[in-house]
């Protein structure tokens, strides 16, 4: 029995968004591409399951970087582009934020913004706006870099602000502004996207985040993530890329210092020029390289020299009445009982009581989220990896279901309302609930922490460098962009430039 | 930082990037191999084992005990009572996976002489692998397993701590595994069982659960047929019989035929209870498909022809109207591999690349953007017109 050609252009590990970008792209140029899957369904965690009759969204809170139809931002735009075509909802609020002595709900629109802030600070709406145009423009300068990369004296003349501020953390430019601390504390809700305490954050990231998610909303799919993974994967297949789901590829082979194919769990060797990893680099350059001894000593001591990011920890409820009658308003609440993203981030290294959580109640972004009647209601925090080395089998569950309780017991208390007296299904996700389904290193979700040694900008000029096997490129959280699911999109997007990239450098070197 | 400094600065990018070239430089050249979230997860969700029948006992006059233990002498996983267990069996030299209830208790799963067991019922009429495992199945016998499946267990964030468990035949399974996991003092709820049976003669593991019975687990057989010398309740499982029961806040758990599932779903909404309240285990494929509402009934005996692509692989087979893709590929020799096979967990989650189907209306466990792109739950789709599938190599 023959199920695979017998070469491949490139063989994309993991059928996720940012393997599908990968794949997507690379068909589009007409290469011969082959997805091995894991899991029966493409995804990753951007998918959904089906509960006692309802499906509910797995981990989807907003998208970033879509933007409206008519002002598509960069994965909005790659997605249209692609023939991607789904149907997008944007989500009516920014956020509400509940914190120590704020409670608003704010929305996007840099203006509109910048007076909510001001409504609860007096006085700050000139220096919020000026932190958000800031924001804006270091976040187009971002964009158009990661395009046309440039000279550094280009870079300066050009993308002045960019340039002045890549050396800084998040806390240092923001004090330099010197906000109320109300006012900062509102900027601040978002941190936990990228998951870096202020003082480690490069404001580069916070720029991106902010301009993205104030400037242009957020957005989710209609028929939750899994439609959004379910339409790359139907389009990937329209376009001649071969998916197969429940293969899960145990060894990238590897002679003379050059990829030439994968082997899969149940032993299919399947030849290949270049292959795309969605695996931690931890992983496949621990355990995966077949022989190991291909590994460079460098390859071991820059994974070893970045800290993997955080992980999530999710209680999703399903609740026997609407959110309005269970007091809920809006669809995304970041609930911290401080501000100090730093104390938090420090907080996110134990196993709670945690101090800061993100709540999405779908229903208010979605009205067919869930049948009438009910509503679906999330609480997230976002551990590091680290917490959860320590926990053992024989302890999960209880840790699991303790965990669980104090996020549910917080947010009733927030509500008003025993959250508990209402619950139809419970779903508790966990990251060995992520190492389960996708098979990520230490079940984290979040790549590697974006901080002052491993900034985006230096991660961008140092690329080139950490290739350490040749066609092997990788796409997920564990590169560039970081973690997110809009970044995702664009860390696949940036493997499979790699790889055009590199064939089109070879052919100019045959032709010669 | 002043401001003036931060904007006169144009180094940034340079020293960010030697700061990162300085951290990798720093680092240790070990591989540190250590993805302990992993072993967690492998260990409560270890995929399919390899499993040797180490004993077979009787549980009733038509019931028998299978307990299995892994061939690699670990330990078997870890598992909430109630859930079940898929098991592939080879007859004829074709893999057939049925799921089972778990009968024995989690901590029995973990313990020194680590096993896991189920108790099956020989059939009463097309039950191919219920009778085989009565008849032919023996020690020393080796099968693959997957375990640790399915919803129907205690959640104490979200169920009452006194459970109603209603059974039938033998959907006595999972409670079996609950009694026994309070009993030994690792599940915290309180547990009343009404069994239902005929015959005193059907009920399938009395001893061992009559045995367990304490202040914590109440085990109370109802009988329907006609049995002078019985003491205990008689009838159906009423609902004056389960009001009789109940506590002012119990969760009702029901497994069982179904048949029984038609009824009590009349009885249970004369109680008034919340629907968080109530659950029902998944019942298995349907008997007979004609019968089920929206059927084209005189599809029934249509026999189609179904390509199955798997990669590059094209398989053309049989496939009847009234058998699921599942059964008919495992008829041809296919593997398509099934957990719940009730058409709720979606683990045979299959694309039709073209033809008709129809979808089981009381089981359909599909995602809304799977319906729209026509991926289906094998095990509960049936063809309606000669079809091509796209199934996961194994």
């Amino acid at each position: 029995m023959k199920f695979y050609k017998d070469h491949y252009d490139v063989i994309v590990i993991g059928g996720a968004l940012a393997g599908l970008s990968s794949a997507l792209m690379l068909a589009d140029k007409g290469l011969d591409v082959l997805v091995l899957e894991r899991h029966n369904l493409p995804g990753g965690i951007a998918t959904s399951f089906v509960r006692g009759g309802i499906e509910i969204e797995a981990s989807l809170h907003e998208m970033m970087s879509i933007g409206e139809k008519d002002n598509r931002l960069k994965v909005g735009k790659f997605l249209d582009d692609m023939g991607v075509d789904i149907d997008w909802l944007k989500v009516p609020e920014a956020y509400h934020a509940s914190l120590p002595g704020i409670e608003i709900t704010m929305h996007p629109g840099f203006e509109t913004y910048a007076r909510e802030v001001d409504s609860v600070v007096p006085g700050s709406y000139d220096k919020v706006l000026k932190v958000l145009n800031l924001c804006h423009t270091v976040f187009d300068s971002v964009n158009e870099l990661s395009i046309h990369p440039m000279s550094k004296p280009m870079m300066l003349l050009k993308h002045e602000a960019f340039v002045k501020t890549a050396g800084y953390s998040t806390k240092e430019v923001l004090d330099s502004f010197d906000l109320p601390q109300k006012a900062r504390d509102l900027l601040s809700c978002y941190w936990i996207y990228v998951g870096t305490g202020f003082e480690e954050l490069p404001f580069t990231i916070f720029s991106v985040l902010m301009a993205d998610y104030v400037g242009y909303g957020s957005f989710i799919p209609h028929k939750l993530s899994h439609e959004m993974s379910l339409k790359m994967a139907e389009r990937a297949e329209e376009m001649g890329v071969q998916i197969e789901y429940r293969q899960h590829v145990e060894k990238i082979l590897v002679r003379d210092g050059k990829v030439y194919g994968v082997r899969t769990a149940r032993g299919d060797e399947i030849m290949s020029d270049y292959v795309i990893s969605a695996a931690y680099p931890n992983k496949v350059y621990t355990s995966m390289i077949e022989p190991l001894s291909e590994v460079p000593p460098q390859a071991i001591k820059m994974v070893n020299g970045r800290r993997v990011s955080l992980t999530a920890f999710s209680v999703i409820l399903i609740l026997d009445k609407e959110a309005e009658e269970l007091g809920i308003k809006d669809y995304s609440i970041f609930h911290g009982t401080t501000m100090d993203t730093d104390e938090i981030y420090r907080n996110f290294k134990g196993l709670g009581p945690y101090k800061y959580t993100t709540c999405i109640c779908h229903n208010l972004g979605n009205p067919d989220a869930t049948p009438p009647g009910t509503c679906s209601f999330s609480i997230t925090v976002l551990p590091q990896v680290d917490a959860w080395k320590e926990v053992k089998a024989e302890d999960y569950d209880r840790i699991k279901h303790e965990i669980a309780k104090q996020l549910i017991d917080e947010m009733s208390e927030y509500l008003g309302v025993d959250l508990l007296d209402h619950v139809l299904e419970i779903v508790i996700e966990t990251p060995v609930t992520v190492s389960h389904y996708t098979g990520m290193w230490n079940g984290s979700i979040y790549g590697y922490a974006h901080t002052m040694e491993d900034h985006i900008v230096a991660r961008l000029q140092t690329a080139e460098a950490e290739k350490f096997i040749e066609g092997l490129e990788f796409a997920g959280a564990h590169q560039i962009s970081g973690d997110g699911m809009g970044p995702a999109v664009t860390n696949g997007r940036k493997a499979a430039k790699n790889v055009l990239d590199d064939i089109r450098k070879k052919k100019e070197a045959a032709a010669k | 930082m002043k401001i003036k400094g931060f904007l006169k600065d144009v180094g940034g990018a340079s020293r960010v990037t030697k700061a990162r070239l300085a951290a990798f430089e720093k680092a240790s050249p070990l591989p540190e191999k250590t993805d302990p979230v992993a072993e967690v997860a492998h260990a409560w969700h270890p995929g399919p084992i390899e499993l040797r029948v180490a004993e077979i006992r009787t549980a009733s006059k038509t019931a028998k005990t299978v307990r299995f233990v892994r061939t690699d002498g670990e330990k078997l996983p870890f598992f909430y009572a109630g859930q079940f267990i898929s098991l592939g069996f080879m007859l004829d030299g074709k893999l057939i996976c049925r799921p089972y209830s778990i009968s024995s208790a989690p901590y029995e799963a973990r313990q020194d002489n680590s096993y896991v067991e189920i108790t099956v019922r020989r059939s009463k009429g097309d039950g191919l692998i219920a009778d085989y495992v009565n008849d032919e199945l023996k020690a020393g016998d080796v099968l693959v397993g997957t375990m640790g499946l399915g919803q129907f267990y205690y959640e104490p964030l979200r169920d009452a701590k006194h459970i109603v468990a209603l059974a039938g035949g033998v959907g006595i399974t999972p409670f079996a595994s609950m009694a026994k996991e309070i009993a030994h003092g690792t599940l915290d709820a309180d547990l009343t069982i009404l069994y239902g049976s005929v015959s005193s003669d059907d009920i399938v593991l009395k001893e061992e659960l009559d045995r367990i019975q304490s202040d914590r687990v109440q085990i109370v057989h109802v009988l329907s047929g006609d049995e002078p010398d019985w003491k205990g309740e008689r009838g159906f499982l009423s609902a004056d019989l389960i009001r009789k029961y109940s506590r002012e806040d119990s969760s009702y758990f029901i497994c069982g035929p179904q048949v029984m599932y038609r009824f009590l779903r009349g009885e249970i909404e004369k109680l008034n209870v919340p629907r968080r309240r109530v659950r029902f285990e998944v019942f298995g494929q349907a008997k007979d498909v004609s019968s089920l509402p929206g059927y084209p009934a005189e599809m029934k005996d249509r026999v189609f022809e179904m390509t199955v692509m798997r990669g590059l692989q094209k398989d053309v087979i049989p496939a009847r109207a009234d058998e699921s893709i599942v059964t008919a590929c495992e008829r041809a020799g296919i593997v398509l591999l099934t957990d719940c096979r009730s058409g709720e967990c979606g683990f045979c989650r299959t694309k039709v690349l073209s033809g008709s189907y129809f979808v089981s209306p009381e089981n359909d466990g599909r995602r809304a953007a799977d319906k729209d792109f026509n991926y289906v739950h094998a095990c509960a789709t049936y063809p309606l017109s000669d079809l091509t599938v796209k199934i996961p190599i194994e």
